[in-house]
């Protein structure tokens, strides 16, 4: 549990293996605002991808780089706005921001890997944050799922301007996503876990004219 | 039902089916494919407003966004009511149901017309500023008066049954307007491969061209419009938007287009697959250019009585004929000082209606249409025009003579020619209100005689919009145009092709604005100039009589181009005419600025999605729902939703707040209490230079703070005023736990950051927030450790896991981090859990609780707990103009420390050492019954004359149950040095309350009972 790579820093596993409930960011939202079935003519699909790992990396691109490849087999994007997906498609990296990138493994996995990407690191200057129970992704499927975002976010999420490969934080409503395009088909939204209501229930009144369903 | 003033054929109608509407209450028939305008036209009603300030009968004057008078409420529901549409875009749709806004009890017996509106005379131009000035705290009295005999419309009383929304838009080329310069703009950026948005008001895209008597490639004009409008539609790079209004020109080409999407089929949206349908939309668009291709409005002359029902545009008469198939009246003068508007003779007579004559202002009149004019035999009156409308609520006559344009005299004898209608057509003015919107001063050209737009980067006018009339060259225009905005988004250019249109040889016009009368301005019949604000040439002379000479001065004098209406028919011609009062030119006078919105947009529209339960975010924690369950009412505290108190019912009764707050403080006191403290803000802070940047941005010292323990800090803005205070955790020699204030943990984020990024770069250290990875709940009360202890593995012992220390261990079976601070006074643990488990952690503590009679308590507990132990809440008890030292916090200020802090050098200004400034302390009531009002003054002498000197105010008061008394906290000036004094809250009901001024710590001043 607890693991204290050097005394600088104290990382702490906030898992338990023990069998205890435990709740997604939408538990609320599932049970006060329900989850309409997806069904032919839905537009859009909406589906959460809950407990994963999410960790923050901050630090010098390429000190975080070279310790991404080692660790996971994985670059840090290329570019600004860049997301790079693994072979797998179950782990990802994006640009956040100049120094600041966002890591989202299978949950359970994030422990394990901090550790390792500490030692990677040894002396540079970094900071690696656990986030994973502050945020959920959703996924965003469907014919409509571009009209859907168009309603909701400012950002131009035309494919000439959005391609796949591409993440942005950008303005949803009243709060604000990580907005993802890992595919043709799929876009996700990395939601903070106290707006996450809030965002769910308006992808469900933006997108009733779609049909939107959600899968659980 | 006959429509008397409908046409046999022609017109882009459906005749094949009826509509029924009504107007003011009586049934009519019309066609798909009519606005209300239109089918009321045809059905031979003249008169359908009153006017604003004289209360004259008013009819339909034009056939566009310009219709001044034409203004209805449209509802036959309550729910349904829409003020302020235009007839003339209102599509017909079977069952509408429209009043005028304006008349009592109606239009056709307006009484306010008989006796005159508020003294009908009496009001002259500056009424509202004479009359209404003083004094000032009437004027909501009178507005709401005026607002009602002046007509404005209503809005619904009831809930809007349908929905709206936004969307927001990105795209190359923004085309505003779909007439033939914007059809073809689309067509050389559509065709170019750019992303188009082509957005047009009207209900058919095509503009002039739906009713134009020209050909295009040799066809009628509006097969080529079909043409044009079916290949955009299929190219997936263009987005038409028909019946949407751009309404407003922002910064960089953010430009507001309003789409009404169901309102041509029912004055409530209707389910399309069982489906709410969006009612109405803002589309949010944000382009890489703009074409303004959004055409001119004809300029009418203003002559005596031309507001009396039967007075039209002369351009509207055509749309009315060729577009509508009606034709609104028998005997038609036209007067004119150009050759566009003797469309309007010749498609009267071609409806096989009479025309009258045709008063033109020019001495030699020449042209293809005024030839065509003179071969059907139609009467010109050269050099002549309509000096005053005869009739009441229709047109019976026109007064005719030749008129000396250079001198402004009538030159020859009247003759008053019988007729029941007069169009008149001074000319043409570019629409430049969507340039106008950024800023930009539009151009007056002599030669078209009227303003062009000045244009700011990015956007480009074509055709009608910049003062290029003919249609070929508009067409030309509007491709040259469309494809250089595609260039300039990155795309190549591609080859013209463009139908062929005849070139028309037209005469010159002469510039006439006001026709002169033999009488002089203000003895003459009224000469209307805005006929939506009731301004006429008379006021125009006064305003500039009374000194008022310039352009923005002479609007708001007079009111001319105020409103829904923003001056579209009215505005060229008041200039002209103060111009000619002044003796000065036109571009001399210069314009006044057309605001947003174009034409009115509905609030549901303005509004979208943002209304009801999603009008602003609500945070909720990760225990919200047991709170719910748990009957908790809650307190907004930034966007969170925080239980307030936990009322409970005893013996059938729901406790009141005061007693279930009175319960929840004595068992934290008593026993022991949970608090949902997630909504904290929490900021992990990493790197070899953390510390020292603790050190900077807090008052106190944070040098010796070893692993394993936790500080709290004080934050002070610059100015030495106190921003935040929360308690910080040192978790490794780099590492620490920062928590900050519910409200301030955004601000906080970025005020490091900002220190951070700008001041100090050089210091190793990243911030992160995980405010919401953690749920924090606080358990708190005598028997905490005890509770605890049943379902941790950390030892608690109190030697083990002192006050201020924090620790790692396991929460019911959950890693837990716990830290051991107070914000009650009483023993308490904060528990932090990964937000994912803090149900299954909450609901572990109730259910080994119930023994310790564990009570779930909320905010304002919390605020009664913590004053009562002197705790302040930044926000609260600080306004932004408190220091450390007022707070009297001299432990938690570092002066020796080596860097210096933010808000030190603040701190040794004389100001902030002034021994008189308001200072924290405790009030206490000296009728304990009494709980002071939080914000009331204090004063030291109660018999002081008013206005007696403020001493100081109230910042928190509470009822304590455990001093079984009120108290508070307040600031005072020198109140450090002046305790056990009396001080005196005067109150609004004449009270006085009297008060000691004690130590702000009411309960346990040692500390002791953290501690054990």
């Amino acid at each position: 549990m607890s693991n204290i790579v050097d005394d600088k820093v104290k990382t702490f596993d906030t898992r338990t293996e023990a069998k205890v409930p435990v709740e997604s960011p939408l538990a609320y939202s599932y049970r006060r605002s329900g989850a309409p079935a997806p069904g032919k003519d839905s537009g859009a699909v909406l589906r959460e991808r809950p407990f994963l790992g999410h960790l923050v990396l901050r630090g010098g691109a390429i000190v975080l780089d070279e310790a991404l490849r080692s660790v996971l087999d994985m670059p840090l994007p290329g570019e600004p706005q860049g997301l790079v997906v693994d072979a797998s498609g179950e782990r990802s990296v994006q640009w956040i921001s100049p120094d600041e990138w966002l890591l989202i493994v299978p949950g359970g996995e994030e422990f394990e890997l901090e550790n390792r990407l500490r030692e990677a690191l040894g002396d540079a200057h970094f900071a690696i944050a656990n986030v994973g129970g502050g945020q959920t992704l959703l996924e965003l499927e469907g014919a409509a799922s571009s009209e859907l975002l168009m309603k909701s976010v400012i950002y131009d999420v035309h494919p000439r301007h959005f391609p796949v490969g591409k993440a942005v934080t950008t303005v949803f409503a009243k709060t604000s996503v990580i907005l993802r395009r890992p595919s043709e088909e799929r876009w996700e939204l990395v939601v903070r876990r106290s707006f996450a209501d809030y965002v769910y229930r308006w992808l469900l009144d933006a997108g009733e004219e779609y049909a939107i369903g959600v899968e659980r | 039902m006959s429509q008397p003033n409908r046409l046999a054929r022609g017109g882009r109608l459906d005749r094949s089916r009826e509509l029924s509407f009504t107007f003011n209450g009586k049934t009519y028939r019309g066609h798909p494919g009519d606005t209300l305008a239109s089918a009321l036209l045809a059905n031979g009603v003249d008169i359908v407003n009153r006017s604003f300030k004289y209360s004259r009968p008013r009819g339909i004057v034009a056939a566009g966004a310009e219709e001044p008078n034409a203004v209805v409420q449209l509802g036959s529901t309550e729910a349904a009511q829409v003020p302020n549409v235009r007839a003339t875009q209102q599509a017909l749709f079977d069952g509408l149901e429209a009043r005028s806004t304006n008349g009592w009890p109606n239009v056709q017996r307006d009484l306010m017309g008989v006796i005159g509106k508020l003294g009908g005379q009496f009001m002259p131009p500056g009424f509202y500023y004479k009359t209404f000035m003083a004094p000032a705290s009437m004027w909501m009295t009178y507005e709401k008066y005026i607002r009602k005999s002046a007509g404005l419309g209503r809005s619904p009383m009831e809930k809007d049954p349908d929905i709206y929304d936004h969307f927001n838009r990105h795209c190359d080329v923004l085309v505003i307007g779909a007439g033939p310069a914007g059809l073809s703009a689309a067509l050389a950026a559509g065709r170019s491969g750019a992303l188009v948005i082509l957005a047009d008001e009207q209900e058919e895209m095509g503009g002039s061209l739906l009713d134009s008597r020209e050909l295009l490639d040799e066809r009628p004009a509006d097969q080529w419009v079909a043409e044009a409008v079916e290949e955009l539609a299929g190219l997936d790079n263009v987005l038409l938007l028909p019946r949407t209004t751009a309404n407003g020109y922002h910064d960089h080409n953010f430009v507001t287009l309003h789409e009404r999407r169901t309102e041509h089929l029912g004055e409530t949206a209707p389910q399309k697959g069982g489906r709410r349908q969006v009612r109405s939309r803002l589309h949010r668009v944000r382009a890489g250019q703009v074409v303004l291709a959004t055409g001119a409005h004809e300029r009418p002359l203003v002559y005596g009585n031309n507001d009396v029902p039967g007075n039209l545009q002369a351009g509207a008469v055509s749309t009315y004929i060729r577009r509508y198939g009606v034709v609104p009246g028998n005997k038609l003068v036209l007067s004119t000082s150009n050759d566009h508007a003797y469309r309007a003779a010749l498609d009267w007579a071609e409806s096989g209606r009479e025309v009258v004559a045709i008063a033109d202002a020019r001495a030699e009149p020449s042209g293809e249409l005024v030839e065509q004019a003179r071969a059907k035999g139609i009467r010109i009156i050269p050099g002549a025009a309509v000096l005053e409308a005869r009739g009441q609520s229709r047109v019976t006559g026109a007064r005719v003579a030749r008129v000396d344009l250079e001198g402004f005299r009538v030159a020859g004898e009247a003759e008053t020619l019988d007729c029941d209608t007069i169009a008149s057509s001074g000319g043409y003015s570019p629409v430049i209100h969507l340039a106008s919107h950024t800023g930009a001063r539009p151009t007056w050209r002599e030669d078209i005689l009227g303003f062009v737009p000045n244009l700011v980067n990015g956007v480009q006018a074509a055709g009608g919009a910049r003062g290029v009339y003919p249609t070929a060259e508009v067409l030309a225009d509007g491709w040259a145009v469309g494809g250089q905005a595609a260039v300039a988004t990155g795309f190549d250019a591609v080859e013209a092709s463009l139908p062929q249109v005849a070139a028309r040889q037209e005469g010159k016009p002469v510039a006439l604005y006001q026709v002169p009368h033999e009488k002089p301005t203000l003895r003459g019949p009224k000469q209307f100039v805005d006929l939506q604000n009731d301004v006429t040439a008379a006021a125009i002379e006064v305003a500039t009589r009374e000194g008022f000479e310039s352009i923005e001065h002479v609007k708001r004098y007079t009111a001319m181009g105020f409103g829904t209406d923003q001056g579209k028919l009215g505005n060229i011609n008041g200039m002209a005419i103060a111009a000619r009062f002044l003796g000065r030119s036109i571009p001399e006078v210069g314009t006044t600025v057309f605001r947003p919105n174009y034409t009115p947009v509905t609030f549901g529209a303005v509004v979208g999605r943002h209304c009801r339960e999603l009008f602003d975010p609500e945070r909720y924690t990760a225990m919200h729902q047991w709170h719910v369950e748990h009957g908790a009412e809650f307190e907004d505290v930034g966007q969170w939703k925080r239980p307030w108190y936990f009322p409970r019912r005893i013996e059938g009764r729901m406790e009141s707040m005061r007693e279930a707050v009175a319960r929840e403080c004595r068992a934290v006191r008593e026993k022991v209490g949970i608090l949902d403290a997630s909504t904290l803000g929490k900021i992990d802070i990493q790197g070899p230079d953390a510390r020292e940047f603790l050190g900077r941005v807090y008052t106190n010292k944070w040098a010796k703070l070893a692993p394993g323990r936790v500080r709290y800090g004080l934050m002070c803005k610059d100015d030495g005023m106190v921003m935040d205070d929360g308690t910080t955790s040192c978790l490794g020699e780099n590492h620490f736990l920062m928590t900050t204030s519910t409200g301030g943990a955004a601000a906080v984020l970025e005020w490091l950051e900002l220190w951070h990024q700008t001041e100090w770069p050089e210091l190793e250290v990243y911030f992160n927030s995980v405010t919401d990875h953690w749920a924090t709940m606080t358990v708190t009360g005598p028997e905490a450790r005890k509770l605890l202890a049943e379902i941790t593995d950390i030892d608690l012992d109190r030697e083990a896991f002192k006050f201020m220390d924090w620790r790692e261990g396991r929460m019911a079976d959950v890693p837990a981090r716990v830290f051991r601070i107070s914000f009650t006074g009483e023993l308490a643990y904060e528990i932090n859990v990964q937000a994912n488990y803090a149900l299954h952690v909450w609901e572990t503590l109730f259910a080994h609780g119930e023994k310790y009679e564990l009570t779930p308590y909320g905010t304002e507990t919390m605020h009664v707990l913590r004053a009562e132990k002197g705790f302040i809440i930044a926000g609260q008890d600080t306004d932004g103009s408190v220091t450390p030292e007022d707070l009297g916090m001299h432990w938690a200020i570092g002066y020796d420390k080596p860097f210096s802090w933010i808000g030190k050098r603040a701190l040794t200004r004389p100001d902030t050492a002034r021994t008189d400034r308001k200072q924290l302390v405790g009030l206490k009531p000296r009728d304990p019954k009494v709980v002071l009002e939080e914000g009331a003054q204090i004063v030291f002498d109660p018999d002081h004359a008013i206005p007696m000197p403020m001493k100081g105010h109230v910042t928190s008061s509470y009822y304590s149950p455990t001093l079984d008394s009120g108290f508070a906290l307040a600031v005072v000036k020198g109140g450090q040095q002046r305790m056990g004094e009396t001080v005196y809250l005067p109150m609004a009901d004449g009270q006085v309350h009297e008060a000691e001024i004690v130590s702000p710590i009411f309960v346990d001043p040692k500390g002791e009972r953290q501690n054990v």
